[in-house]
């Protein structure tokens, strides 16, 4: 019999195998978009139950629970999103020529079985499996970044494709460590590298061996969610990839990389505690730090997105690394806020770059006349992404900054408000300015509903999220968020 | 035959691989440098033949076979092939002298001593002075994709990079499990098929692979 798990995965392989028989355009984005919603739906009927009792679903190679239910739930409701969003794009893209069917075709399939990668992250039980599937996204997803062929994207996804490769290399020999430190403790079985049984497992396991493990893991892992200094393909490969995709790597993307990370902290948090979590918050607080540093001097909208995402996946890492229930509730809470602001900002970035044919900021003016939906979604966004009340970053923010004083860590929680005032400065600083003025050129909003739907959507989605997180909502992160440091204590 | 053997026979393998790392990252031509890269999957194919020999474990036998088959065999063929499509069996330059380079391997093997030191305690399996080894060649290789300015030569340095990994799962850990080592296999091969298609395109794009033109994204 099928289950629920399998659907999931199979929806978005399917639509994948369809769009490349498909011979017409328009057939393309309408099959990637059904798909879309049949997965999103599908994912929330078999999943959130498990997100809100935590129970684990768990058979054959798949294990679910809260905190994959939430990944899942979270990755589908982006690519439903990018889905819809790419129909309008890629229309435009064909409407101004230079677009053939077989580089939409491309790009359709490529999306799908990232996609499908992606779910499958959250989805298998063994951690060996999960690099395999990890190294799969880069591999999909590089022609994604690569889409337009010019001199930008193709040294971007080179650059991707290497960086990805080399760090994810050192994650393998880190698992493989693990894995020697397993079998050490329950002889030499296959599941020796299934996550229940190393959580099983996890006090009894070689200290030393762990340790060197962890420090390759959290390298290697890092790399792909973007921690500095290992972030260096990201601003690249976000900036140079088709704008869906920028969204589609920036929402959900790191956040596998993220989920990686979380599953091999909490085992080694029972064997080595506060090793782990020490690594995260130097890498959590580098990354706030760097991309504080280059938003006040970025020039490109999308690159300077970018690094607002290394500025949150920064901030998540904090949260992880304080190691309180608080904290850890703080840093989901802000996986899922980050993941439906920062599309808003990238759909109105690629309306912008369609409509004014630049990438830099300083050449866009008078957005509020030329384009008032983008520029309207733009402000809320941009408010949104740095931290304003009410919306959900904020909530998440000000969870983490608590969580900072309360684990007595005054000196981080200076150091971080610091940080995210220069980041506000340094972002409404640049976006603001794009709103005002006078166009120079003839500029209108793209048209179509498809094209505005996913922005509204998002935006409500993230407004509701910081004004009233539903008692369900709060009551799954607190769940998660106990079991994570549960096994601390 | 008695483990004394059996370990020897590991270590020379190892230190071959270790010496053939070292030779590649000094030498400058693309079809030297995959031989040296088939040559290097060779060592890495009998070292798990005797793994597999000595555990009695039928699935290292499986990753012998497709090491020989993979790394030995296919993958240099497309290498090759991708070589010819674009033409590049020239010099390719390197931006640090010859002997520098040695130096700075030298101090990598070190290095790879050093951290692997305080593991090899908690190790119980035979080829435990192939950690290190092991851990020199994932630098060597690191240091070799770092240095290089070209987007093949970037690519073997990942692929011995790989190949010392592999020794050195192999040797900590007889492997890992059969499904996680198909898996392993089956993305080194995509990566490959991927590094080739887009050498090819870097070539169209930049009418070199010489990636120190593509220079052009920074903030």
């Amino acid at each position: 019999m099928i289950h629920g798990i399998e659907i999931v995965v199979l929806i978005p392989a399917a639509a994948a195998l369809l769009c490349g028989l498909s011979r017409d355009e328009r057939a393309l984005s309408w099959i990637t978009i059904l798909a879309a919603g049949a997965c999103l739906a599908a994912a929330a009927w078999t999943f959130w139950p498990v997100f809100s009792t935590g129970t684990a679903l768990e058979y054959g190679m798949w294990y679910v629970d809260g905190l994959s239910a939430l990944f899942l739930i979270l990755t589908a409701a982006v690519t439903f999103a990018v889905a819809l969003y790419s129909h309008g794009y890629l229309r435009f893209e064909r409407a101004a020529g230079g677009l053939t069917l077989r580089a939409e075709k491309t790009y359709y399939i490529s999306l799908n079985l990232f996609v499908t990668a992606m779910l499958c992250v959250f989805l298998v039980s063994s951690l060996g499996m999960i690099w395999i599937i990890i190294e799969a996204t880069t591999l999909v997803s590089t022609f994604l970044v690569g889409f337009y062929r010019d001199e930008g994207s193709t040294e971007a996804s080179w650059k991707y494709l290497i960086i990805c490769s080399v760090g994810i290399t050192l994650a393998l020999l880190g698992i493989s460590l693990l894995y020697a430190s397993a079998i050490g403790v329950i002889g030499s079985v296959s599941s020796a590298l299934d996550w229940p049984v190393l959580m099983s497992v996890a006090a009894d396991l070689d200290p030393v061996l762990l340790k060197t493990a962890m420090a390759l893991v959290i390298i290697g892992f890092g790399t792909k969610a973007g921690f500095a200094p290992m972030h260096t393909w990201l601003p690249d490969a976000h900036s140079q990839a088709p704008t869906p995709v920028s969204a589609l790597l920036s929402a959900a993307l790191l956040n596998c990389a993220l989920y990686s990370i979380i599953r091999f902290y909490m085992i080694s948090e029972i064997a080595i505690p506060g090793f782990a979590s020490t690594l995260l918050l130097i890498f959590g607080i580098a990354s706030v730090f760097v991309a504080s540093m280059f938003i006040l001097n970025a020039k490109e909208l999308k690159r300077m997105l970018a690094y607002s995402s290394v500025e949150h996946i920064g901030l998540i890492a904090v949260g992880l690394g304080i190691g309180t229930t608080w904290s850890v509730f703080a840093a989901l809470f802000m996986v899922v806020a980050h993941s439906l602001t920062k599309p808003i900002l990238f759909f109105c970035a690629g309306n912008i770059i369609q409509g004014y044919g630049t990438k830099e900021m300083s050449a866009v003016r008078g957005l509020g006349k030329t384009m008032p939906y983008t520029a309207a979604m733009l402000t809320v966004g941009s408010l949104a992404i740095v931290g304003m009340p009410p919306f959900a970053v904020f909530t998440g923010e000000i969870a983490l900054l608590y969580s900072a004083v309360s684990a007595g860590m005054w000196w981080l929680t200076i150091l971080l408000v610091v940080l995210l005032i220069i980041i506000f400065a340094g972002f409404t600083g640049r976006v603001f300015p794009m709103l005002s003025g006078s166009a120079e050129a003839e500029v209108t909003e793209p048209e179509g509903p498809i094209r505005a739907a996913p922005l509204a959507i998002l935006a409500v989605a993230m407004t509701a999220m910081g004004l009233f997180a539903p008692e369900s909502v709060a009551d799954g992160f607190r769940m998660i968020a106990e079991s994570m440091i549960g096994g601390l204590a | 035959m008695d483990l004394i053997i059996y370990e020897n026979i590991i270590d020379i393998c190892a230190i071959c691989m270790l010496v053939i790392t070292v030779m590649a990252v000094m030498s400058t031509y693309m079809r030297k440098l995959i031989q040296l890269f088939a040559i290097h999957s060779l060592f890495l194919a009998v070292l798990a033949f005797v793994v597999a020999f000595y555990t009695d474990n039928s699935h290292i036998y499986i990753t012998f076979t497709l090491t020989l088959v993979l790394k030995v065999l296919l993958i240099p063929r497309f290498l090759d092939y991708t070589v010819e499509r674009i033409h590049v069996d020239k010099e390719v330059r390197s931006p640090i002298s010859t002997p520098g380079s040695l130096l700075i391997c030298t101090v990598l093997i070190f290095a790879g001593y050093l951290v692997a030191d305080p593991m090899t305690e908690s190790l119980t399996t035979l080829g435990r002075n192939c950690l290190a080894i092991s851990l020199s060649i994932v630098f060597i290789g690191l240091y070799m994709m770092a240095s290089r300015a070209n987007a093949l030569s970037e690519s073997i340095g990942l692929l011995l990079t790989e190949n010392g990994l592999f020794l050195g799962t192999m040797t900590i850990s007889y492997g890992m499990p059969l499904i996680v080592e198909f898996g392993v296999f089956f993305d080194i091969i995509i990566a490959v098929v991927i590094i080739g298609i887009f050498a090819y395109r870097i070539n169209r794009t930049f009418n070199s692979i010489d990636t120190s033109y593509m220079r052009r994204l920074r903030d």
